[in-house]
C-alpha cells in the first residue's frame, strides 16, 4: 500500500517537501516507504487501514531544526503531525490523526539540559524518556525522585502535555510542569513564563511570569511544538512505605472512595494513589485463558478463585507513605482505621506479600518514581495485545464511583470483555482509566469495540462525565461531548488555531482542533 | 541515549547530553540491555512472560533463543508483533537494529 498524501497534495509535491526537510536535518533521519510502519498505530481500532497513516516521519535534532522545517511547512501546506517519543500507545503512538501527515518525531531531542538538585527540577527536551532521566539522577547520586507513568519509555515533555499521571505526590505530571519553549507555527521561538526576560533565573521555579498564563494552550494542543520543558523533581523524602489494602466486593468501591476523599483532601494520603480492579492486576501476570476458557468475561466464580490464588481483592488500593517514620507511622494509623470500618479489607505491606511476581511489589517501585515497563503485561489477558483507554473523570465522592463503574463494567461486560479499570486519586477527582484489552488482530472485535467506545463516551457525557484524555480515533467525538453554549470552548480553540497557525500545518485534528480548511461538515 | 560529552557544568547541575548518531556506537548487547531488556531480559519481563505461555520455557528469553534470524528480529522490531509496538528508526536506528538483531542470531546454527 502505498502511503497517503495529505489533502490537496500530490505526490510530486510531497517529494519535494522531503527533500527540502533532507537539506534541513539529513537524509538518514527522513522516513519513507517501508520505514514509516513503525509510525502506524500498533493498537489501531478501525477497519479502515487508510485511516492514521503517515505519509512520511522526520526526526529533526535541534529546535532551530525545527524552525526550519516549520517554515517549509507553511510554505508549502505540509501537514505536521508532532510527537515526542511517539509512545502513547493507548492513545494512537505516533499515528496522526490526518493521514498523509509527516510525523515530526523529536526523539532525537534527548537532551537533558539541567538537573537542580538544590530546588528539585530537570529542564529537558522532548525526547527525553523516563528511563533516560531517572538513569541520569541515578548516575549522578542525586537526591531526586521522578514521577513516572507505567511505560517508563515514554516522553517526559509528552507524558505531562497530554495530561498523563504517575503515583507519587507529583502525580499530577501537567501540574508539575514548569516554563517551556515552544516553536509557534511561523517558526518564532517563544519562552514562557519567568523564561521570557533575559538573564532571569526564575524559569523553572515560579510558573507564571508577567501577564496571562499560556502553558496550558500548549498541552493537549495543536498550537506550538514544545522543544524544552521543565518539570519538578520530588525531594527524596527520608523514609519509603508502600501499602496495599484490598477490599473484597465490587460495590466496596463506594465507601472506599468517600474514605478517600477527605484523607486526600487534607493530604493523609500523601501520593497519587491508585484504586484498582481484580482483572487489571491479575492480567499482569497471569492469562485469562490460565483461568477461564470460555468466551466473554469471566464469571464471578472465576474472579473468586483468582482473589484467593493472588492474594488481592476485587479492588486493591495502593498508596505509599513518605516521610520520616513518625510522619508515616501516624498517617498510617488513621488511613488503617480509616479503611478498617468496610468489612473484609486486608492491609499489606511488602515484607508480607508471599507472591512472586506481586502487585505490591511491583507498584512499590512505581511509587517511587522508577520506571518499568511491567503494565504492558496486561496486554496479554487474552492474547490479543490491543488494548483502548476509556477515562472519564469523577468526583471523589462515593456515589460517583459506583455508578461509573456500574455504567463502565456494565456495558464492557456486555460487549465480551473484562473490565480493567482503576481510579487513580486527584485531590478532588478520580481519573477512572478503563482499559479495554482487545485481540487487535480480530476485524470483527474491533468493530465491536468501536462501538462500545461510542456507546461509553455517549452514556458518559449523558450523565455530565467528560473524558480527559482519548484515542486518536475518539478525539472528534470527546471534543464534541465538551459543548457547553453551542461549542463555545471549541470555537474559541479555533479561533486560537486560526491566529497561531492559519495555515493549519501543526497537528491537524489534534483533541478535535482542525484548521480552517480542514473544518468543514466535522463538528458534531 | 549513549551520553557522549558533558558540555557545562555549572552549580545547579547543568548538564547537556547530546542526541544519538546513526551510526551504531553500542554492541549488540547494549542495544538489547537499552531497548529490550525491560520485557525481554528476565524472567518476569511482560515479553518473557508471553512467550512462555504461548511458545514454552524454552522459548521464552529472547536472548537464549536459538531460532531467531536477523531478518525476522529486524521485521518484529520495526512493525511490531500483538502487545509488541514497533521501534521507530529515529531513536532505534537501522544501524543499532544491525547490531541487536546479529546480538540475537547468534545461536541461530549455521546455514539456517
Amino acid at each position: 500500500m502505498s502511503e497517503p498524501l495529505p489533502p490537496g497534495m500530490n505526490a510530486h509535491q510531497m517529494a519535494d517537501a522531503l527533500e527540502r526537510f533532507r537539506k534541513v536535518i539529513g537524509g538518514e533521519w527522513v522516513f519513507s516507504g517501508e520505514k514509516v510502519a513503525s509510525y502506524h498505530d500498533p493498537y489501531t481500532i478501525p477497519n479502515d487501514p487508510e485511516r492514521y497513516r503517515a505519509h512520511a516521519a522526520i526526526a529533526p535534532a535541534s529546535t532551530e531544526q525545527v524552525q526550519q522545517i516549520v517554515k517549509i511547512a507553511n510554505e508549502l501546506r505540509v501537514p505536521l503531525w508532532t510527537v515526542s517519543r511517539g509512545k502513547n500507545f493507548a492513545y494512537g503512538g505516533a499515528a496522526p490523526v490526518l493521514s498523509g501527515s509527516v510525523v515530526l518525531d523529536l526523539s532525537r531531542m534527548n537532551r537533558i539540559l539541567e538537573v537542580n538538585e538544590k530546588f528539585g527540577y530537570a529542564l529537558v527536551e522532548p525526547g527525553v524518556s523516563y528511563f533516560d532521566l531517572y538513569k541520569h539522577i541515578q548516575e549522578q547520586g542525586l537526591k531526586l525522585w521522578l514521577d513516572v507513568p507505567d511505560p517508563g519509555w515514554g516522553s517526559v515533555v509528552g507524558n505531562a502535555l497530554d495530561h498523563g499521571v504517575g503515583y507519587t505526590p507529583y502525580g499530577d505530571h501537567f501540574g508539575m510542569q514548569c516554563g517551556m519553549e515552544v516553536v509557534l507555527a511561523d517558526g518564532q521561538v517563544v519562552r514562557t513564563g519567568m523564561g521570557a526576560m533575559p538573564g532571569n533565573n526564575t524559569w523553572q521555579l515560579f510558573k507564571y511570569g508577567f501577564g496571562p498564563y499560556v502553558d496550558g494552550m500548549f498541552s493537549q494542543s495543536n498550537f506550538g511544538i514544545v522543544t524544552k520543558m521543565g518539570i519538578w523533581l520530588m525531594p527524596e523524602p527520608a523514609g519509603y512505605r508502600p501499602y496495599l489494602i484490598t477490599f473484597p466486593r465490587e460495590e466496596d468501591i463506594e465507601q472506599v472512595v468517600e474514605i478517600v476523599r477527605p484523607l486526600k483532601l487534607n493530604n493523609v494520603i500523601q501520593n497519587a494513589a491508585t484504586i484498582r480492579s481484580l482483572v487489571l492486576d491479575a492480567a499482569l501476570f497471569t492469562t485469562k485463558s490460565q483461568y477461564y476458557p470460555g468466551a466473554g468475561p469471566i464469571p464471578p466464580s472465576v474472579a473468586k478463585q483468582i482473589m484467593v490464588d493472588q492474594d488481592i481483592g476485587m479492588w486493591n488500593f495502593c498508596g505509599a507513605l513518605y516521610g520520616p517514620k513518625p510522619v508515616t507511622d501516624a498517617l498510617w494509623s488513621v488511613i488503617r482505621d480509616s479503611f478498617a470500618t468496610i468489612p473484609g479489607a486486608k492491609f499489606y505491606f511488602p515484607e508480607d506479600r508471599q507472591h512472586r511476581p506481586d502487585i505490591l511489589i511491583h507498584r512499590a517501585d512505581t511509587m517511587k518514581g522508577i520506571p518499568k515497563l511491567t503494565e504492558f503485561g496486561f496486554l496479554n489477558w487474552n492474547g490479543g495485545g490491543g488494548h483502548v483507554g476509556f477515562s472519564p473523570v469523577s468526583p471523589t465522592t462515593g456515589q460517583d464511583a459506583i455508578k461509573q463503574f456500574k455504567m463502565v463494567s456494565g456495558r464492557v461486560r456486555e460487549h465480551g470483555f473484562d473490565y480493567m479499570g482503576l481510579m487513580a486519586v486527584g485531590f478532588r477527582e478520580l481519573h477512572h482509566v478503563t482499559v479495554i484489552v482487545y485481540d487487535q488482530t480480530n476485524a470483527q472485535e474491533r468493530q465491536k469495540l468501536n462501538e462500545l467506545f461510542g456507546l461509553l463516551v455517549r452514556e458518559a457525557a449523558a450523565e455530565g462525565y467528560g473524558e480527559y484524555r482519548t484515542h486518536i480515533h475518539y478525539m472528534d467525538t470527546i471534543a464534541g461531548t465538551y459543548n457547553w453554549n453551542d461549542h463555545a470552548l471549541l470555537k474559541m480553540h479555533e479561533a486560537i488555531k486560526d491566529a497561531l497557525d492559519p495555515n493549519g500545518v501543526l497537528s491537524p485534528g489534534k483533541s478535535g482542533i482542525w484548521p480552517k480548511h480542514l473544518r468543514q461538515g466535522r463538528k458534531s | 541515549m549513549k551520553r557522549i560529552a558533558r558540555i557545562s557544568i555549572l552549580a545547579s547541575a547543568l548538564v547537556v547530553l547530546t542526541t544519538s548518531s546513526p551510526a551504531a556506537d553500542l554492541t549488540g548487547k547494549e542495544v538489547f540491555d537499552h531497548y529490550c531488556s525491560y520485557c525481554h531480559g528476565s524472567s518476569d519481563g511482560a515479553g518473557t512472560m508471553q512467550l512462555r505461555r504461548t511458545r514454552g520455557k524454552d522459548q521464552a528469553l529472547l536472548a537464549e533463543r536459538t531460532n531467531l534470524s536477523p531478518d525476522y528480529i529486524e521485521y518484529v522490531v520495526r512493525h511490531g508483533l500483538k502487545s509488541m509496538p514497533p521501534f521507530a528508526p529515529a531513536d532505534l536506528t537501522d544501524a543499532k537494529l544491525k547490531v541487536l538483531a546479529a546480538f540475537l542470531a547468534k545461536k541461530l546454527p549455521p546455514g539456517d
